[in-house]
C-alpha cells in the first residue's frame, strides 16, 4: 500500500461526511452532498446508519401537519394505496412513533473526547492567546511532539511514531484488506462529522489558517487511530442494523411525500388562479408607461415580502436575480483588509473587488482607516488588559462599573440603542468606489477588459429577461443585522457565500453606469437610455430597511429617488408589520429584534422555503407567497437558445437545492445535522460552536432558525419544488445535456414542474428519466380549501 | 392599484400566523417585574437603614443590616438582568418554566443566606444555593451530558455544605452558641486549635464554591446550563465564598488562618490566568478568568481586606455577567498573526513608571488603603502595575497622537481609579457594622516571598517565557478539561 493509495482511499471515504463551513462564512449546503448520486431514500438510510440521527420528519411533526391541514388526508391515503399499503394514517403514525429514538451511550466516548481535545486546541483561529506549540508543523507533527506530555494518552512504546501521517496509517492498517481500510476510514471520519467536515473545508479552501497551520484528513485519521490503539479500541466493529424499523421508515417517507404533494397541489392551484387574473388584466397594464423605478432583488425567499410591499406602494417593477449579481468575485473589505468570497461556493472567483477612494475623497478615507486602526487598538488593548497578570485584576475593578451600566442598558433598551443611520454614515461606501480586478496572476495588468465588463452587465439583463429601462434601476443586495448571534452570517446572502450582497450590487451598478459599457451593449441590442441611472443598495432583512448608495446620483434624479425613498419607508412599515405580526410601531419592533442581545430568533432567514419559481414576476405577482419561494426572473421569449435558462438551472437552481436540503436536514434532526439549541452554545476557535462543555463541532442551522419551540417546527421540511415558465421541450433538452441536474431530479432531491407558455401555461411534473406527467392527472378536480 | 386588493392567500397561512410568537410561561413573564421591584425595594430599605438605623434582628434567627441589603441589591440586580434577558432568550425552551423557578429558588437562598443569623439556617441556605445551581446546570432534563454535569457539580456542592456544617457546628457546640452574631464576638484570647480546624473547614467550603484550585473542575464542567444561568453562576453563585468569609472574618483572623487564603488564592490566581491563555472556546476562557478572579478575591481576604473582596466580587459580577450574556459575539474571520512584541523607548518607559506611581498615589489618596508596612501594599502595587501596563500599551500605539496618548492613558486611569474608589468607599461604609472587615496584616516573610512569586508570574507572562514550555501547555490543557462524561457521552 503506497501513500497514493491511502490518500485515494481517504478521498473516497470522505464522501460520507459533508463540509462544515465556518460561522463567519456560513454556507447552507447539503450535508449529504456526498450521497447525492443515490436516490434520496437510499441516501438517508446510508447516512443514518453511518452518522446516525433521524433523517425524516418526526411523528409529532407529521401529526401536527395533518392536523393543520398541511398534509391532506386524502392525499395521504392515495399515496398509501399507490404503494399497496392497507393502512390508515393513525395506524402508520403509531408504527412511526414506536420507533426507538432514545439515545445510547457513545461506545467510542473516551476516544472521541481525547480526539476532540486535540482537534479543538489545534484548529483554533485566534481565540487563545497562547497557541498550541509547534502548530506550524501541521496537526500530526505538532500532536506527535506533544503527546508524550499527555498523561491521558499512553501510547504503545513499541510503536515508534513515524514522521508522516500517511506512513503512520500505512503501518497501522497494513493487516487490513482494502475494503476494510475504506470502512475504517469511513467509520472514523463519520464519528465526528462536524470536526472532520471542518478539516475538509479547510483543506479544500486552503484558508489563511490552513496555509499557516495545515491539517488534513490523513492527519486526523492517524492521530485518531493512534489514540484508538492506545486505548485498545477496535478500529472496526460489526454493526447491527435494526431491520424492523425499515417498515416504519417507509411510512414516514410516504407521509413526507403526501406533505409535499399537498403543498405542490395547492401551489399549482394558486398559480393557476394567478395566471387567470394576469391574463385578464395584462392587456390593461401593458398600456401603462415605463415604471418609476425598477428594483432587482436576490432570489432569496425573503425578497418576496419586500417586493410585494414595494410594488404596492407605487409604479415599480421588481426582479429576482442571484444576489451576487453575476459577478464571481472575492471582496476585500476596507474595514479589516480581509478577503472574503462573495459569490456562490460552486463558482470560482474570477475577480477580486477592492475599494478605491473616489476623487477628492482621500482625506475621508484616510480618516476612516485611522478610525479602524484605533478600533483595532481598543480591542487589542482590552484583550491585553484582561489577559495579563496582574492587570486582569486591576482592570476588572476599574472597569466593572462601566460593564454594569452597559449590562443594564443593553438588557432594557436594546431598540433605542440601535442607530442604523450612524452606522451607514461611518461606513466607507460614500467615499469609496468598488474596483474590479482580475484574479488571474499570469496577466500583467489586473484591469478588466471592456468585453468582460460588458458581458457581466449583459448577462444580468439576459437572464432576467429585461425589456425597458426606468430612470432609476436599483440592484438591491441583502444583509442581516443581528446582535450577539454566532449564526449571523447564515442570515446574510446565501448566494454571496454568507456575505452581504451590497458590494456586488454597487459593483454592478458602477459597471452599468459606465458610458463605454452602455455603448458596447448597444451591439447586443440592449439600449440603455441616457436618462437611466443605476444604483447599488442593500435590503436589511432583519428590519426590511433599504439603504441606497447614492453618493454619485446626478441631481437630475434626486427628486425621483427621494420619492422612492419615501415609498420604501412605507413598504418597510407594512412589510415589518406583516412579518412580525404587529400592527403598530412595526419598525421599532424590528429594531428591537435586530439589536437585542437576548434575541435568538432575530429573523427567520430562509425558513419555510419550499418552492423556486423561474419566470416573469407576473406569474406570482397576485400571490402572497408568504416567503415560501425563491423567485428568479426569466422570460422564455427572450431566450431563444435556452442558454439563459440553462445558466439559471446550473447555478441558482443548484444553490437553492443546497439551501433547501440544508434546511430540511437541520429541521428533521437538529442535533445531528443542525446546530442544536443556541441557549447552550459555546463558541470555539472563532469559527464554530459546540454544545455545553464541548463535543462535536456543530454543522448546521441552530434550532432557533428552524423551530418555533424545542418541539415545534417552523420550517416545513419539504424538498424543493422548482417551477419553470418555459416550453417543456427546452427544459427536457437542458436536462439531457446536464446529467448532474437530471440525476438530482431522478434521485428525488428536488421536484421539477414546467409551466409551458406554448401550451396555454399547462403545468407538467417531471416524473423520471425525462418523462413528464400532465398536471390534470395528479390534481384532483375538486381540491377543497382547508 | 388592483393587486393591492387582490391577493391569493395560501391556505394554511392564517393558522400558522397565530403560532409565530410562541408563548412564554406565565412565571417567566412576570419574574422580571418581581425582581426589579424587589431591587427597588431593597434600595429603598438601604436608604431607610442608613438614615434611621433600625434594629432588624429577629430572635437571633434573622438579622438585616446594611451588608445584608448590599448583597440583596447585588443578587437582585443580577437576577433582574438575567430574568429580563432569559424571558426572551429562552423562548420556546421546553424547560423555561423550570429555569425560572430554579433561578428564583437560587436568588431566595442567597438572600436568606445573608440574612441568616442562626447557623442551621445559614448552613441550609448554603446547601439550597448549591442544589438550585446544580439543577440549573442540568435544567435540560432531556440532555444526557447536562444530567452528568448536574450530578458531577452537585457532588462538589454537597461536599462544600458538609465541610461548612462541620466547621460551623464545631464552633457552635464548643461555645454552645448558635447565633452567628454572638459566635463572631471573638477575641484573641479565645483562640484555640478548635478554631483553627473550624476555620480550615469553612475555608474549604468557601473555595469549593469559588472553584478555587484544586476544586476548579466543577466550574469547567458547568457549561451545560443555558447561557443566562452561567451569568448567574459566575456573577452570583461563585461569590458565595467572599460573603461566607466576610461573615466569618473574625474567626479567620483570630485563628490566624488568613495566610491559607492568601496562598491558595494567590496560587489559583496565577495558575488560572495561565490556564486562560490556552483556552480555545469562549465559555472555558471565561471560566478560567472567573477562577483567577476568585483567586484574587480570596487573596484579598487573605490580606485582611474583606471589604475589598466584596467590592471585587460585585465589580467582577458586572464584568462577567456582561461577558457571558454577550458570549455569542466571538465569531470572526481573522488572519493568523503573531502577537507583536512591544518594545518601548527609554522616555516612554519613564512615562510608564511615572503614570504607575501617579496611579498608586491617586489610589491610596482616594481609598486610604495604603500603608507601606502592611498587606495593603499588595493592592496598591497591583494598581500601580495595572496603570503601568495600560500606559505601556497606549504609548506605543501609532494611530494615536501624543496628546491623545496622554489624554487616553490619563483619562482611563483617573476614571477607573475614581470610580473604583467610589464603590470601595461606599461598600466599606455599608459594611461598617460588620466586625473586622478591614484588618491589614503586618507584612511577614511568607507574604513577601509570595509577592515576589507573583511578580515572577507577571514577568514570565510579559516576556512570553511560557510559550517555550510545551510540557506546561499540555499540563494546563489537561488541567482545564471538563469532566469527561459531560462531553459526547451519548449518541443517537
Amino acid at each position: 500500500m503506497t501513500k497514493g493509495t491511502i490518500l485515494q482511499q481517504i478521498d473516497l471515504a470522505s464522501a460520507v461526511i459533508g463540509k462544515t463551513w465556518p460561522l463567519y462564512g456560513f454556507v447552507t449546503s447539503n450535508p449529504l452532498t456526498g450521497y447525492e448520486n443515490r436516490p434520496f431514500k437510499i441516501a438517508i438510510k446510508d447516512a443514518g446508519e453511518l452518522i446516525g440521527g433521524d433523517l425524516l420528519p418526526s411523528a409529532a411533526s407529521l401529526k401536527s401537519a395533518l392536523e393543520l391541514g398541511e398534509i391532506d388526508e386524502q392525499e395521504l391515503e392515495r399515496v398509501f394505496i399507490e404503494n399497496n399499503l392497507q393502512l390508515s394514517p393513525e395506524e402508520s403514525l403509531k408504527a412511526i412513533e414506536s420507533q426507538n429514538k432514545s439515545k445510547i451511550k457513545n461506545s467510542s466516548h473516551k476516544l472521541d473526547s481525547l480526539v476532540i481535545k486535540w482537534l479543538m486546541a489545534y484548529m483554533d483561529e485566534g481565540l487563545a492567546d497562547w497557541k498550541m506549540p509547534n502548530k506550524e508543523k501541521g496537526f500530526y507533527c505538532a500532536w506527535k511532539s506533544l503527546v508524550r506530555y499527555d498523561k491521558e494518552i499512553k501510547l504503545d512504546p513499541s510503536f515508534s511514531l513515524p514522521d508522516d501521517s500517511c506512513e503512520a496509517l500505512r503501518q497501522l492498517l497494513k493487516y487490513y484488506s482494502k475494503e476494510d481500510q475504506l470502512r475504517v476510514f469511513e467509520r472514523h471520519l463519520s464519528a465526528l462529522p462536524g470536526w472532520t467536515g471542518y478539516i475538509k473545508y479547510r483543506a479544500e479552501t486552503n484558508s489563511d489558517w490552513q496555509r499557516k497551520f495545515s491539517i488534513t484528513l490523513q492527519d486526523y485519521l492517524a492521530v485518531r487511530l493512534l489514540i484508538a490503539r492506545s486505548l485498545n479500541f477496535e478500529f472496526l466493529s460489526s454493526k447491527e442494523t435494526p431491520g424492523h424499523e425499515n417498515k416504519a421508515k417507509n411510512y414516514q417517507y410516504l407521509w413526507l411525500k403526501a406533505w409535499e404533494l399537498t403543498w405542490q397541489k395547492r401551489f399549482i392551484k394558486d398559480i393557476k388562479t394567478s395566471l387567470d387574473i394576469s391574463a385578464k388584466t395584462s392587456k390593461a397594464e401593458a398600456s401603462k408607461n415605463i415604471e418609476d423605478a425598477q428594483l432587482v432583488f436576490c432570489i432569496d425567499t425573503r425578497s418576496e415580502l419586500i417586493r410585494r410591499h414595494i410594488e404596492s406602494t407605487g409604479h415599480y417593477e421588481t426582479f429576482g436575480y442571484a444576489g451576487f449579481f453575476g459577478i464571481a468575485m472575492d471582496y476585500q473589505n476596507l474595514e479589516d483588509g480581509l478577503i472574503k468570497k462573495s459569490c456562490p461556493p460552486i463558482l470560482d472567483s474570477a475577480y477580486k473587488v477592492t475599494e478605491e477612494p473616489k476623487e477628492d475623497h482621500s482625506p475621508q478615507v484616510r480618516n476612516y482607516l485611522k478610525k479602524q486602526e484605533q478600533t483595532k487598538f481598543t480591542h487589542y488593548f482590552l484583550r491585553r488588559m484582561k489577559n495579563m497578570l496582574p492587570s486582569a485584576f486591576g482592570f476588572v475593578e476599574g472597569s466593572g462599573v462601566f460593564y454594569g451600566l452597559t449590562l443594564f442598558f443593553r438588557t432594557l433598551i436594546p431598540g433605542r440603542l440601535y442607530n442604523p443611520e450612524k452606522k451607514e454614515k461611518d461606513s466607507f461606501e460614500s467615499s469609496c468606489e468598488p474596483k474590479l480586478n482580475s484574479q488571474k496572476k499570469e496577466l500583467k495588468s489586473l484591469d478588466i477588459s471592456l468585453e468582460e465588463k460588458t458581458a457581466i452587465v449583459k448577462s444580468a439583463f439576459d437572464l432576467m429577461g429585461w425589456k425597458t429601462f426606468s430612470p432609476l434601476v436599483l440592484f438591491v443586495g441583502h444583509g442581516s443585522h443581528t446582535a450577539n448571534n454566532p449564526f449571523g452570517s447564515s442570515l446574510d446572502c446565501g448566494a454571496c457565500a454568507a456575505s452581504p450582497g451590497r458590494h456586488n450590487a454597487r459593483m454592478l451598478a458602477k459597471l452599468a453606469n459606465q458610458s463605454e459599457v452602455r455603448e458596447a451593449l448597444k451591439n447586443f441590442n440592449i439600449q440603455i437610455p441616457d436618462s437611466t441611472f443605476f444604483l447599488g443598495a442593500e435590503h436589511n432583512t432583519t428590519t426590511d430597511e433599504i439603504v441606497i448608495f447614492d453618493s454619485e446620483l446626478p441631481t437630475s434624479h434626486k427628486e425621483k429617488l427621494d420619492a422612492l425613498k419615501q415609498n420604501l419607508i412605507k413598504a418597510q412599515v407594512s412589510a415589518t408589520s406583516e412579518r412580525l405580526g404587529v400592527s403598530k410601531h412595526s419598525i421599532s419592533a424590528a429594531h428591537v429584534k435586530t439589536n437585542d442581545w437576548s434575541e435568538t430568533r432575530p429573523e427567520w432567514g430562509l425558513a419555510k422555503n419550499a418552492g423556486f419559481v423561474i419566470g416573469p414576476r407576473k406569474l406570482t405577482q397576485k400571490m402572497n407567497l408568504d416567503g415560501n419561494c425563491f423567485l428568479h426572473s426569466y422570460d422564455w421569449e427572450m431566450d431563444l437558445e435556452g442558454k439563459a435558462l440553462e445558466g439559471i438551472m446550473q447555478g441558482p437552481m443548484v444553490v437553492t437545492q443546497w439551501i433547501n436540503n440544508h434546511y430540511y436536514f437541520s429541521t428533521v434532526d437538529n442535533e445531528t445535522y443542525g446546530g442544536g439549541s443556541k441557549i447552550s452554545h459555546n463558541v470555539t476557535g472563532k469559527f464554530g460552536v459546540m454544545q455545553g462543555n464541548g463535543g462535536d463541532l456543530k454543522m448546521g442551522l441552530p434550532l432557533q432558525s428552524v423551530n418555533e419551540t424545542d418541539e415545534k417546527f417552523y420550517h416545513k421540511p419539504l424538498r424543493l419544488s422548482v417551477f419553470i415558465n418555459a416550453p417543456k421541450e427546452r427544459v427536457t433538452t437542458i436536462l439531457q445535456q446536464n446529467n448532474n441536474l437530471k440525476s438530482l431530479l431522478d434521485n428525488e432531491w428536488i421536484y421539477l414542474f414546467v409551466i409551458d407558455p406554448t401550451k396555454e401555461n399547462k403545468i407538467s411534473k417531471y416524473k423520471h428519466n425525462l418523462e413528464w406527467q400532465a398536471s390534470e392527472t395528479f390534481i384532483p378536480t375538486k381540491l377543497e380549501r382547508v | 392599484m388592483e393587486h393591492e386588493t387582490f391577493l391569493i392567500e395560501s391556505d394554511s397561512q392564517d393558522k400558522l400566523r397565530s403560532y409565530q410568537q410562541s408563548s412564554i410561561p406565565f412565571l417567566s413573564k412576570i419574574s422580571p417585574g418581581i425582581y426589579w421591584s424587589l431591587l427597588l425595594l431593597s434600595i429603598g430599605l438601604i436608604a431607610y437603614y442608613q438614615i434611621f438605623a433600625p434594629d432588624w434582628n429577629y430572635s437571633d434567627v434573622l438579622r438585616i443590616n446594611s451588608f445584608t441589603l448590599l448583597i440583596w441589591i447585588t443578587v437582585l440586580f443580577f437576577s433582574s438582568i438575567v430574568s429580563s434577558y432569559s424571558k426572551n432568550y429562552l423562548r420556546g425552551f421546553k424547560f423555561q418554566n423550570r429555569f425560572t423557578i430554579l433561578s428564583f429558588g437560587f436568588t431566595l437562598s442567597v438572600m436568606l443566606f445573608v440574612m441568616a443569623n442562626h447557623v442551621l439556617l445559614l448552613i441550609s441556605s448554603w446547601l439550597a444555593m448549591g442544589i438550585f445551581m446544580a439543577k440549573l446546570i442540568g435544567v435540560n432534563k432531556t440532555w444526557g451530558e447536562a444530567k452528568e454535569a448536574e450530578k458531577f457539580t452537585l457532588k462538589y456542592f454537597l461536599a462544600g455544605s458538609f465541610f461548612l456544617s462541620v466547621g460551623v457546628l464545631i464552633l457552635s457546640y464548643s461555645t454552645n452558641n448558635f447565633s452567628l452574631t454572638f459566635l463572631m464576638e471573638l477575641s484573641e484570647v479565645d483562640s484555640s486549635s478548635l478554631f483553627f480546624i473550624s476555620s480550615v473547614l469553612i475555608i474549604i467550603a468557601a473555595i469549593i464554591q469559588s472553584a478555587i484550585f484544586p476544586f476548579h473542575k466543577w466550574l469547567l464542567s458547568a457549561m451545560t446550563s443555558p447561557t443566562p444561568a452561567s451569568a448567574l453562576m459566575h456573577a452570583g453563585f461563585v461569590n458565595g465564598s467572599g460573603i461566607l468569609l466576610t461573615l466569618f472574618a473574625p474567626l479567620l483572623i483570630v485563628s490566624n488562618s488568613l495566610w491559607i487564603l492568601f496562598i491558595i488564592g494567590g496560587v489559583t490566581a496565577i495558575l488560572a490566568q495561565f490556564m486562560k491563555l490556552i483556552q480555545v472556546n469562549v465559555k472555558h476562557k471565561l471560566a478560567c478568568s472567573t477562577i483567577a478572579q476568585m483567586g484574587f478575591m480570596i487573596m484579598q481576604c487573605g490580606l485582611g481586606f474583606f471589604n475589598a473582596a466584596v467590592a471585587h466580587l460585585i465589580l467582577h459580577g458586572f464584568y462577567k455577567a456582561y461577558l457571558f450574556l454577550s458570549s455569542g459575539e466571538h465569531i470572526a474571520q481573522t488572519f493568523p498573526r503573531e502577537t507583536p512584541r512591544i518594545r518601548i523607548t527609554f522616555p516612554q518607559a519613564i512615562v510608564v513608571v511615572v503614570f504607575g506611581i501617579l496611579g498608586a498615589l491617586l489610589f491610596s489618596l482616594l481609598t486610604g488603603k495604603t500603608n507601606l508596612t502592611d498587606s495593603s501594599v499588595f493592592l496598591t502595587l497591583i494598581v500601580a502595575i495595572t496603570v503601568g501596563q495600560a500606559t505601556y500599551n497606549i504609548v506605543k500605539e501609532n494611530s494615536l497622537t501624543y496628546l491623545q496618548k496622554f489624554a487616553v492613558s490619563g483619562g482611563i486611569f483617573i476614571a477607573g481609579i475614581s470610580v473604583y474608589a467610589l464603590v470601595f468607599n461606599g461598600i466599606t461604609r455599608l459594611m461598617s457594622e460588620m466586625p473586622m472587615i478591614q484588618q491589614p496584616q503586618i507584612l511577614n516573610p511568607l507574604e513577601i516571598i509570595f509577592g515576589v512569586i507573583f511578580l515572577i508570574g507577571f514577568f514570565i507572562m510579559k516576556l512570553g517565557v511560557h510559550t517555550r514550555l510545551p510540557w506546561l501547555y499540555v499540563r494546563l490543557l489537561n488541567l482545564s478539561q471538563p469532566y469527561r462524561k459531560t462531553i459526547h457521552y451519548y449518541k443517537k
